[in-house]
């Protein structure tokens, strides 16, 4: 395929439900990597699909409508990359005041959040430290196998007539009077009047191609993975420091813990968030840290060993939103960038939301907040 | 101080070298004993069981170095997990009986030695289905004997003392299979003519093979096994046990984590790089023995010397010939992947079979070993692909009529953590404040 409707850069997940949702409207769509399918952040991901680490506000409107598109994808692609709604419980440590409080809030923007006592926390978790004795439920936080989610939609969109070719660095976004015509690729030049940017950490360097800019930077994180173990943990559980973390621009290093088993039996143990540059050493410190935290959690991982630790690095904008809709300065050229550590989960909506806009349907939310003008006009 | 991490051939001789030119040395190894796998050995056996070890001589006088010199320190049943080098110090952190610590090296000296290359056939996770180097660990370390009537194969120098170990303790060794053929050995007759003593060890075999009426079988290997049987070269053979061992993978976890360059050796092994001094691309990181290139006991040894500062690079250079002939008479036949079905398992962590890892390729666009491995999680379990990477990345590339790349050989050699701790140990480094 020389021409395309759209042509999608990134092959990861932000990229591949994108390619799907332009499919289904109708458009002819060539996804283009430089690397293999799910060769970048996607490949590092946990898969977390969550509402329940999101203050009310454009971001939760995303990602509820977003869970609800896994679900929806789930049964346009077959069930093939463990989508499960595991469900998510946050714990406080020392006063659950705070919260207590968030979840109120946010469950007039329609999150299920359920208040559990200490005897039901237990009973959902038994292995919880029973240091901790209430918590909040949330079913809806669900799972699923981010690298199998986008190598079966990808395949889905080849099956429905576009075509993904990996492999293909992009070297230059062809645009004539301000206007994308196509893009020149290590295996070739392909032409479309429509070029979205899907490429996560490296949006920016899509951005400035084009003659844009757009301000996405890395933070890394790290992920612990246990040897295998019987089930002792159903949920993902999450320390409240987990919600303040994840809304910080504190560039200090910040730990907090994600605890859940995995259906080969392993444990993962995620989310420390640090801010640097594509340094990608292993930090000993974050992974004792992880650790500390992990087991204090749940006592009985003390004896668990570690298998290995991977890292992966999380596009962020400076406000910590995504970036979704058409460059202010490029026409053509679209961006779904920027998801951070919640690419996984709002990449269907992201997808949903950017073809409603190039297909001209009005879309489900108010998308000014994640368009990319806030980055480029009208900035000092 | 110098920290040498493993007390194989190479490690010994490090240590020992070093130590003798008046250096403090810490010698890391996991087992209880010293040997390393090479000279693996019970305390009970070791007396009494001379026959175990064609060079018993050479360990007893290495043994003898290390244990009596008061300037090296032995932590045994300790593992590296993981290591740092800041401002010129290296800082290893062990787990030694559980419990972890900090070391700090100045020069630290990898000797941390290799293991048996498998490659999968229908049958291969069967019970009773091992690597030689398996068969011989129980052999010497358990003193257990594997099977009544056994199947040793593969290729290699290495499967005839195994075979021969096994006969000596009782075993009814029903068929020993070399898979290359005995005119590969004109390959290697300047390797020979280089090292004499190779002949010498290489008839010593022979000679206890013919005492205990085994006859090498050569162009031949094992097509499949089932319970109670191996099917070589379309014929059954009746057995309990079958030992298959396809030459050896150096352990370069801890080379990787503390940044060494690697490289693929000929044969597509991936080996640390090391120059004349066997020093690494880091500097004060030095390796010696099966990490720099399978090469056997004798010049693990005189790399381990070289390492620590002594003399030997003719004799180095001498059994290196020997070791590229043995990669040219041994190497592991390309046909393997023509004996496998969709339902042969690749990766036994995670029973991931021939037929999953095919349609990662044919249908989820994987196009080598690690979007394979993400695919199918061949290579995410326990063994973390020490096992099954080097053959799944060679099966993906086969499947897509390429070569596998040297980057990929090299990346499927790193590892994030070089052994096991436990995550309470882990967190506890906290209040140790490593």
């Amino acid at each position: 395929m020389q021409t395309a409707d759209a042509i999608v850069i990134g092959a990861g997940i932000v990229g591949a439900s994108c390619a799907l949702a332009l499919t289904n409207a109708g458009l002819k769509v060539l996804v283009l990597d430089r690397g293999p399918v799910a060769g970048g952040t996607t490949g590092a991901g946990e898969g977390n699909i969550l509402v329940s680490d999101k203050d009310p506000g454009p971001e939760l409107t995303l990602a509820l409508r977003s869970r609800d598109l896994w679900f929806e994808m789930q049964a346009d692609v077959g069930d093939s990359f463990e989508l499960e709604a595991k469900g998510g419980i946050v714990v406080a440590r020392l006063d659950d005041a705070p919260l207590k409080a968030f979840a109120s809030k946010q469950r007039s923007a329609e999150v299920d959040a359920i208040e559990v006592g200490d005897k039901e926390l237990h009973e959902l978790e038994p292995h919880l430290t029973r240091d901790i004795t209430s918590g909040i439920l949330y079913p809806q936080d669900s799972q699923c196998q981010p690298m199998l989610a986008a190598a079966h939609v990808l395949q889905t969109v080849r099956q429905r007539g576009g075509e993904v070719v990996t492999g293909a660095t992009v070297t230059s976004i062809k645009t004539v009077d301000g206007k994308v015509v196509g893009v020149e690729t290590s295996k070739g030049s392909y032409s479309s009047p429509i070029v979205v940017n899907a490429t996560g950490t490296w949006a920016g360097e899509i951005a400035q191609m084009a003659g844009s800019h757009l301000p996405i930077a890395p933070r890394k994180g790290f992920i612990l993975v246990t040897a295998p173990a019987p089930k002792l943990i159903h949920h993902k559980v999450y320390d409240s420091d987990y919600v303040a973390n994840v809304a910080s621009s504190d560039a200090d290093l910040q730990t907090s813990t994600v605890v859940e088993g995995t259906r080969a039996g392993t444990i993962l143990i995620g989310a420390s968030r640090e801010r640097i540059g594509f340094d990608g050493r292993m930090n000993v410190d974050i992974l004792r840290r992880l650790a500390a935290q992990a087991t204090s959690l749940f006592p009985i991982l003390r004896d668990i060993q570690l298998l290995r630790a991977y890292r992966g690095f999380r596009p962020y904008a400076p406000d910590h939103l995504p970036v979704i809709g058409e460059d202010a300065l490029v026409s053509g050229l679209w961006h779904s960038a920027g998801h951070e550590g919640a690419g996984i989960g709002l990449a269907p909506g992201s997808a949903h939301l950017i073809t409603q806009q190039i297909t001209g349907v009005t879309p489900f939310m108010d998308s000014t907040p994640f368009s990319p003008r806030r980055f480029q006009v009208g900035v000092a | 101080m110098i920290a040498v991490i493993g007390a194989g051939p190479a490690g010994l001789s490090a240590a020992a070298t070093a130590a003798e030119r008046g250096e403090k040395v810490l010698l890391i190894d996991s087992s209880p004993r010293l040997g390393g796998q090479y000279w693996r050995h019970l305390p009970s056996n070791w007396n009494d069981d001379r026959s175990l070890h064609y060079d018993f001589s050479k360990a007893q006088a290495l043994f003898d170095r290390v244990l009596t010199n008061p300037l090296i320190t032995r932590h045994s049943n300790a593992h590296v997990w993981q290591a740092e080098k800041n401002d010129g110090v290296f800082t290893l952190f062990v787990v030694r009986d559980g419990v972890e610590e900090k070391v700090i090296a100045d020069k630290v000296i990898l000797a941390t030695g290799a293991y048996d290359r498998s490659i999968p056939f229908p049958g291969w996770t069967l019970p009773g289905v091992m690597t030689p180097g398996a068969a011989q660990a129980m052999l010497k370390s358990h003193g257990v004997l594997v099977g009544k009537r056994v199947v040793v194969a593969g290729t290699g120098p290495f499967i005839l003392p195994v075979a021969a170990g096994l006969a000596d303790s009782g075993a009814e060794i029903v068929g020993l299979y070399e898979a290359n053929n005995p005119i590969r050995w004109l390959l290697n007759l300047h390797g020979f003519i280089l090292n004499p003593s190779k002949i010498a060890e290489a008839l010593y075999y022979m000679k206890k093979l013919r005492k205990h009426r085994i006859s090498i079988r050569f162009g031949k290997s094992v097509d499949s096994t089932s319970k109670g049987f191996a099917t070589v070269n379309g014929k059954r053979v009746d057995c309990d046990v079958v030992a298959v061992g396809w030459g050896f993978v150096p352990d370069l976890s801890l080379a990787g984590i503390l940044g060494a360059q690697l490289k693929v050796d000929g044969d597509g092994t991936v080996v640390v790089a090391v120059d004349s001094h066997q020093e690494t691309s880091v500097p004060g990181l030095f390796a010696a023995g099966e990490s720099t290139g399978i090469g056997g006991s004798t010049l693990s040894m005189i790399e381990g010397v070289i390492a620590a500062g002594g003399k030997g690079k003719f004799a180095r250079w001498r059994a290196q010939v020997f070791a590229r002939g043995l990669q040219r008479v041994y190497p592991v036949p390309t046909n393997w992947q023509a004996k496998l079905n969709d339902q042969t398992i690749i990766c036994r962590c995670e029973e991931v079979t021939l037929g999953d890892i095919c349609s990662s390729v044919d249908e989820l666009g994987a196009e080598n070993g690690r979007t394979a491995k993400l695919f199918t999680r061949a290579g995410m379990g326990l063994c973390q692909g020490r096992v099954c990477g080097r053959n799944v990345s060679e099966i993906v590339a086969a499947k897509r009529a390429e070569k596998v790349h040297d980057s990929e050989r090299m990346g499927g050699a790193q590892r994030p953590t070089a052994g096991p701790i436990s995550l309470g140990e882990l967190g506890d480094g906290l209040q140790k404040k490593f």
